[in-house]
């Protein structure tokens, strides 16, 4: 198991050190010249500072120097000022990134909470009706856009019923955004515990079971949940990083003030510094969390505990 | 299958009961809903309207404006000045106080000029300021600033909101988390990307804005918060979460007809919204190529159609409410709507509808533009103009706008559907002479005009300066007019709210407002 | 996802067509693509008025005779924009689709054929490229480039690399641990034959179960995109843009958000429902 853990630890560090390399390597990639760019609609910049500004972020470096510079600056925690306004980007990260978090965490738990347990039903009474319906349902969920289905929640329950409030950020807030990326997502957990479950339920062990005479529900509860949900931890590990991408649209579609909503306005602004701590931010949040599921599923597992 | 639908309901119930009894009864905030935030409390470190509003609210200037658009004292009670126009004595009030308690003087006056023109962090608009060599406190209540030349839009810069007085009590943190003013709103918190909160200043003494109050706010609270979807805010104006906000333009016949809420249009705004061109290479270095795209342009078509009534066609460069305007004077000069003389023009250039004339249409997110781009594309297309629109944010536009005008090389033409308000016709300055804002124009002739609007002090002899600057653009088709107002101009507002009004250029006023139950 | 398909070599199992027919899904999910794709080649045909004009109608017009599925702020004409949509839908999907899998399996084939060094970096790569996530690479891309249709295919298309590579890595592992594999070794065939005429052949059917579903993936990203602006721009009547734009009118003309997403939502769900069947009708071993 630690070697399993450890595997995947050095993993996390690679995608990480990656990403802070492709960071220092992006702002490079934009066509023009990036601090001109940056600073040319402030009207009273001379082209003194320009240099300045220039030399104070190392772009008129060589590039692996760039990227020691950046290095240095990261572990002091600062992630560079915002163009617009100059507040730290690390400030501006920390103050949405709870948001998000909460956002895609809840979406998580609805998409399980609906998506397993239909699975498992559909699993219970495979090849019958109920089966056949709950999975159409399912490839539906999984072919619908996910913002359509966001703007169909906020017109028909905030703005035609008035049950919801539209946007802001309180605990009511959270409803509307959470079920549209849960609900889009529990299609996927449903199809996937099914064939699970029914991948166990054939598998020697417990047919013995059966044979013995066990009763059903037992065999079930027992043998056959431990097993077949192991898969369902792996994919939660995946599909987080799927919630925090589809963050970013339900929240531009409810004004959820999340990170995925700053990123998509500094995009519009070209505001790099932002945009360099948002995929930072965003990496580091995907390995940590793939790396703690990844960690449950050691715990779970018993062959890789015992390994 | 029917117990689960009537529990479903009963649950539904319950939570909208208990946000109803979560909201506070008594003593609302006043709830004022934008699509964006500002971008920084320090007025030296953005231009955007968003960020102007608010500076309005927490600061005060030396001078306002009156209905008019006209400077008249405020902080300052009275001013001076020497007959070459080089030296300034204002007079201030006694007793005007900032949010900390320290009082308000020719110490913060220095303190805020001296950070404009700070050499390492000048103000981004240190420029409007003028020439000005030396700010001398000769007393408390007395300051003195000497400039290098004349410069008469001084004055007027100084009724707007860019020139807010900073109080030299501002330390760590200021324009981020802190801002120390003197004007009717004290600043609680600020959180980025959400929203302002704001409590009255007690202390408040108007002197010269807008107001009727004469003194502190009459609500005890303000909230400023960041709702990007038009949809979504009026939704929140209908349930009551927001008392102020732009509504959706299309729903706004809809509303006006069912007078559920207020519609407040907003009137001498100075907005001017215009076509200009990246004149240093082809296509738009040849005049008859500029002017294809004017005479091919229906304004009045496309601003009714997206925005109804609610805007109307400009003619002149600087907008009504501004100095100068004269739709009359302009319209002789500008280039009408004449899709023919366009076909025409572009003949000469050697374009048709097989052999378009390919340009990119730089245009700014937000109050429905990019479907009025969309529009314009259109009526291009008609003559043979094939347009790509490209959306970006406004300070994007700027940086935007000044690259494709340094590039001599480019083989694509750009234009872009450029907005500039300002209060006066020194904008014509600051954007056509040499540099120029985005470096857009060089001509020694229209430079030589424009200097003579900087300082010549009779407004008579002015104004046919001012004229025949714009006589120039616009027969050169260099800076094109297309409607005014164009943003952030229409407020929808909640029937509870009573005395809510917009001074000149944009600047929603609070301190009169009463909300009823 | 792991897909595990048992083939012998060369030959689809038989009755590969028939499965496929008797499967619902796939029947479903076929006559959907087909439509589709009758849509997009046949748009100019189909569509009773051009898309772009503006003013073919009265704006705002709801779903009715002349304009069976109603006309936009604009006035254009909804049903011609829908049938041209369907052609830039399908050209989405199939150019990034085309990148993630020329790239993925070139990468999965080259791993599991080398073994060795060459497979771990490649691997190990395409794990570090996957925790980037559709979203994020497709973000980074349009913040460098610029917000444009063509962008944001591209980005879809490099995000979607890992997943194929890992699929076809797995694919041809069992390929190459396969008798007729080792005997084409030992018989003497070069790599490039053994690439390219051997495995790929055989890894490629999953693939094309793997790429339907892909095409899913990839409309629904691209359309994402332009949802937030960052793909399509106007006067292109990609179906995620028009969504984008119904926006507004949600209460005026609510059909101007229905009818693009719904189409995106067939669309999808054809593509998927076809590879599932493709899928089951690929695996000889059915599971009761």
């Amino acid at each position: 198991m630690w070697r399993f853990l450890g595997t995947r630890l050095a993993m996390g560090f690679l995608t990480i050190w990656v990403t802070t390399v492709l960071v220092t390597l992006l702002i490079h990639a934009v066509p023009g010249d990036p601090v001109q760019i940056m600073y040319a609609q402030s009207q009273g910049t001379t082209p003194e500072q320009i240099e300045q500004v220039r030399r104070s972020l190392g772009l008129d470096q060589p590039i692996p120097i760039q990227y020691l510079m950046y290095m240095e600056r990261l572990f002091q925690g600062d992630l560079g000022v915002t163009i617009r306004g100059g507040q730290p980007v690390l400030e501006v990260i920390v103050q949405r990134l709870p948001n998000t978090l909460m956002l895609a965490v809840t979406a998580m738990f609805i998409a399980v909470l609906i998506g397993v347990p239909m699975g498992f039903l559909a699993a219970y009474r495979e090849g019958t009706l109920v089966d056949i319906g709950l999975m159409f349902l399912s490839i539906a969920g999984i072919s619908m856009p996910h913002f359509w289905l966001g703007l169909m929640l906020l017109f028909f329950f905030a703005l035609e019923l008035g049950w919801l409030p539209v946007s802001g950020n309180g605990g009511l807030n959270l409803i509307l955004p959470a079920l549209t990326l849960g609900l889009s997502n529990a299609a996927i957990f449903a199809r996937l515990t099914r064939s699970s479950m029914i991948d166990v339920m054939s598998q020697d062990f417990v047919q013995t079971a059966f044979a013995k005479g066990l009763p059903k529900a037992l065999v079930l509860r027992r043998h056959v949940m431990r097993a077949g949900l192991l898969p369902v931890v792996t994919m939660m590990g995946l599909q987080f990083a799927f919630m925090m991408g589809g963050a970013i649209v339900v929240e531009n579609i409810f004004s959820w003030n999340g990170v995925g909503r700053m990123a998509v306005e500094a995009i519009f602004q070209r505001d790099y510094p932002i945009i360099q701590g948002f995929i930072l931010t965003f990496s580091l949040v995907v390995v940590i969390v793939a790396i703690v599921i990844d960690a449950l599923y050691a715990v779970l597992d018993p062959r890789i505990r015992r390994a | 299958m029917n117990f689960t639908r009537r529990s479903l309901k009963q649950v539904a119930a319950v939570f909208s009961l208990s946000s109803a009894l979560a909201a506070p009864v008594i003593a609302e905030d006043i709830v004022w809903a934008r699509y964006g935030d500002i971008d920084s409390l320090d007025p030296h470190r953005a231009t955007s309207t968003l960020s102007l509003q608010v500076w309005s609210l927490v600061y005060d200037t030396l001078l306002a404006m009156d209905a008019d658009g006209n400077p008249v004292p405020h902080i300052a009670k009275s001013w001076s000045s020497n007959d070459a126009g080089t030296e300034y004595t204002f007079s201030l009030e006694a007793g005007v106080l900032c949010h900390d308690g320290t009082p308000l003087d020719a110490n913060d006056v220095k303190y805020t000029i001296d950070a404009a023109f700070n050499e390492a962090t000048p103000s981004l608009t240190k420029g409007s300021w003028g020439p000005i060599t030396a700010a001398e406190i000769i007393d408390p209540l007395t300051i003195k600033l000497t400039l290098d030349s004349p410069f008469v839009a001084m004055v007027p810069f100084l009724a707007d909101s860019f020139s807010s007085i900073i109080c030299d009590t501002n330390g760590d943190g200021f324009g981020t988390t802190t801002a120390i003013g003197s004007g009717p709103w004290k600043l609680k918190s600020w959180t980025k990307g959400d929203r302002l909160v704001f409590e009255k200043n007690a202390d408040y003494t108007n002197f010269g804005k807008l107001a009727d109050n004469p003194g502190a706010p009459y609500e005890d609270g303000l909230i400023i918060t960041v709702v990007p979807e038009p949809q979504a805010r009026l939704a929140a104006l209908k349930t009551n979460e927001v008392h102020i906000a732009e509504p959706p333009f299309d729903d706004v016949p809809m509303i006006k007809k069912s007078g559920e809420l207020e519609i407040v249009v907003a009137e001498n705004t100075g907005q001017n919204v215009f076509w200009e061109f990246a004149i240093h290479r082809p296509p738009f270095n040849d005049v008859r190529a500029r002017l294809a795209v004017a005479h091919a342009t229906d304004a009045a078509t496309a601003i009714n159609l997206i925005y109804g009534d609610l805007s109307i066609p400009e003619n002149c460069p600087i907008s009504r409410g501004v100095f100068g305007n004269d739709q009359d004077f302009c319209a002789k000069y500008r280039p009408a709507y004449d899709p023919e003389k366009a076909k025409a023009l572009l003949a000469e250039l050697g374009y048709s509808m097989d052999q378009p004339l390919e340009t990119a249409m730089l245009v700014w997110t937000g109050g429905n533009r990019q479907k009025l781009g969309e529009v314009f594309q259109a009526q291009l297309a008609e003559v043979g103009i094939k347009a790509t629109i490209e959306i970006m944010d406004i300070g994007s536009l700027n940086a935007r706008v000044r690259q494709e005008n340094e590039n001599k090389e480019g083989t694509k033409g750009s234009m872009d559907m450029m907005t500039w308000s300002w209060y006066d016709p020194d904008i014509l300055f600051a954007l056509w002479h040499t540099p120029g804002a985005y470096r857009g124009y060089t001509s020694p002739e229209l430079d030589a005009i424009l200097d003579e609007t900087r300082i010549l002090t009779d407004p008579d002899a002015r104004k046919v300066k001012v004229q025949e600057a714009m006589a120039y653009l616009l027969e050169k088709a260099i800076h094109v007019p297309l409607y005014t107002p164009g943003w952030e101009w229409v407020f929808a507002v909640s029937p509870n709210v009573e005395g809510f009004k917009v001074a000149p250029f944009v600047y929603p006023i609070f301190s009169d407002i009463k909300l009823g139950g | 996802m792991g897909i595990t398909v048992g083939m012998s070599a060369h030959s689809a199992p038989a009755g590969f067509w028939r499965r496929l027919f008797l499967s619902p899904n796939g029947v479903v999910g076929l006559m959907i693509v087909l439509g589709l794709i009758f849509c997009a080649i046949f748009a100019e045909i189909l569509a009773p008025h051009n898309p772009a004009k503006m003013g073919t109608g009265g704006r705002f017009l709801p779903p009715s005779g002349d304009f069976p599925l109603g006309t936009d702020e604009f006035g254009r004409d909804m049903l011609s924009r829908i049938l041209y949509g369907s052609r830039i839908t399908l050209l989405i999907g199939a150019v990034a689709v085309g990148i993630s899998m020329t790239v993925g399996m070139l990468v999965g084939m080259l791993a599991a054929f080398h073994r060795g060094w060459l497979e771990m970096i490649l691997m190990r790569s395409t794990d570090v490229l996957f925790s980037f996530t559709e979203t994020l690479i497709a973000l980074s891309f349009v913040a460098v480039l610029g917000p444009s249709l063509q962008n944001a295919v591209i980005a879809v298309g490099v995000a979607g690399i890992p997943f194929y590579a890992r699929t076809c890595y797995s694919a041809a592992l069992v390929e190459t641990s396969k008798p007729y594999f080792e005997a084409s070794i030992s018989a003497g065939a070069g790599p490039g034959r053994l690439l390219f005429f051997h495995l790929m052949p055989n890894v490629l059917p999953t693939m094309i179960v793997v790429a339907t579903l892909g095409v899913s993936t990839a409309i629904l990203a691209a359309a994402g995109l332009s949802f937030l602006g960052l793909g399509a721009q106007p006067p292109t009547s990609e179906w995620g843009y028009m969504l984008a734009g119904s926006r507004d009118y949600i209460n005026r003309a609510p059909w101007l958000m229905t009818i693009p997403g719904l189409a995106i939502a067939i669309t999808v769900l054809g593509f998927n429902l076809l590879g599932d069947g493709l899928r089951t009708s690929l695996d000889p071993v059915e599971r009761k």
